[in-house]
């Protein structure tokens, strides 16, 4: 089955979303290289946002 | 049997997760922290167990008050995570139970870190770390007055409250790497060195790994910790000093995505594994 695809929210380049992405999952733009957040996955649709800062209580 | 996942954001590790659950049929649902709203009056029934994956520290403190006050079992426990999520904590924890482990000390001025420098640590260098920090981040290493009070000088006119808590470290030279093991329930099921020529030897901070064979030494200092913590989850990091192995940190919340690779162990089916346990044993 061919991949889904989103537009960059930050470039508008098309994005090929890769197979097993999951919601709330954040991305590199392959064309602008900006972290996309994968908001929402439909069957048909893939909606992309930009995607937060990296928080100061973020991580192990 | 159902398990919720806590998130806010999903990681390598989740994914890892979510396959394992998938691959075990095992029940489970995602819950998005930023998408829910935390109130008695919410039917939460369906959990029989939280397992926390929260990237958010903050988050993750208040979900898990949230859950324990509805009675359903949380993996790792609010008791656990806190201890964990604060250095200063888990130092007094260790030095409590009499695991080796390295010189601090807390202060909140330039004075008494000063003294403390001198009386504690016999001399620079220091090690300054936020208390929560994560991923290596704001990590100093203070080899003189002079940098000692440029840092604290920066610290104290520009950061907010938590800036202004100090936790000092005795520096060690570590032989270019430290280890990282994964220890559920006092067992380590694995461990992994973390190489690198800087001092700072997080993987976030672009660490190398192999596989760290799983010593009595070990194994041992492994089994104290987690049973000074209340069992859990928890990634252990130590340091090979001359005098044996001391304990750095502990994680209750571990990034394993290098983990696996190096060492053939599902940390993910292991994690998934003992949340199935831990509500077969303890219901709710």
């Amino acid at each position: 089955m061919e991949n889904k695809k989103a537009n960059c929210p930050i470039c508008d380049s098309e994005i090929e979303i890769p197979a097993g992405t999951e919601e709330s999952e954040i991305i590199n733009c392959p064309h602008c290289n900006n972290r996309v957040l994968v908001a929402k996955i439909t069957e048909n649709e893939v909606f992309l946002q930009e995607a937060p800062e990296i928080e100061e209580d973020w991580g192990e | 049997m159902r398990i919720g996942i806590l998130y806010n954001i999903i990681r390598k590790e989740e994914k890892l997760l979510i396959e394992a659950a998938r691959k075990n049929s095992v029940d489970f649902e995602l819950i998005n922290v930023d998408r829910e709203i935390f109130t008695p009056e919410r039917n939460f029934e369906r959990f029989d167990l939280i397992l926390n994956r929260c990237l958010s520290k903050v988050k993750a403190r208040y979900a898990l008050n949230f859950f324990e006050f509805l009675g359903i079992t949380t993996v790792n426990p609010f008791s656990i995570t806190q201890i964990c999520d604060d250095k200063f904590l888990t130092s007094l924890v260790l030095e409590k139970n009499k695991i080796p482990t390295l010189k601090f000390a807390l202060v909140f001025n330039k004075e008494e870190a000063l003294k403390a420098i001198e009386e504690k640590f016999g001399g620079f260098p220091v090690v300054l770390k936020p208390p929560q920090g994560s991923w290596g981040r704001l990590l100093v290493k203070i080899n003189d007055v002079d940098c000692l009070e440029a840092i604290f000088e920066h610290k104290e006119n520009l950061g907010g409250p938590e800036h202004k808590v100090f936790y000092l470290q005795e520096y060690i030279e570590k032989p270019g790497r430290d280890i990282r093991a994964v220890v559920i329930d006092g067992e380590t099921i694995c461990a992994i060195y973390r190489i690198s020529q800087h001092w700072i030897t997080n993987t976030y901070r672009g660490g190398k790994v192999s596989n760290c064979p799983i010593t009595d030494e070990l194994r041992k200092i492994c089994f104290d910790c987690s049973k000074a913590l209340g069992g859990g989850i928890l990634a252990v990091d130590i340091i090979e000093t001359k005098e044996g192995l001391k304990v750095n940190e502990i994680n209750a919340v571990p990034e394993f995505r290098n983990t696996e690779p190096a060492t053939g162990v599902s940390v993910s089916s292991a994690i998934i594994d003992y949340c199935i346990k831990k509500i077969q044993k303890n219901g709710r």
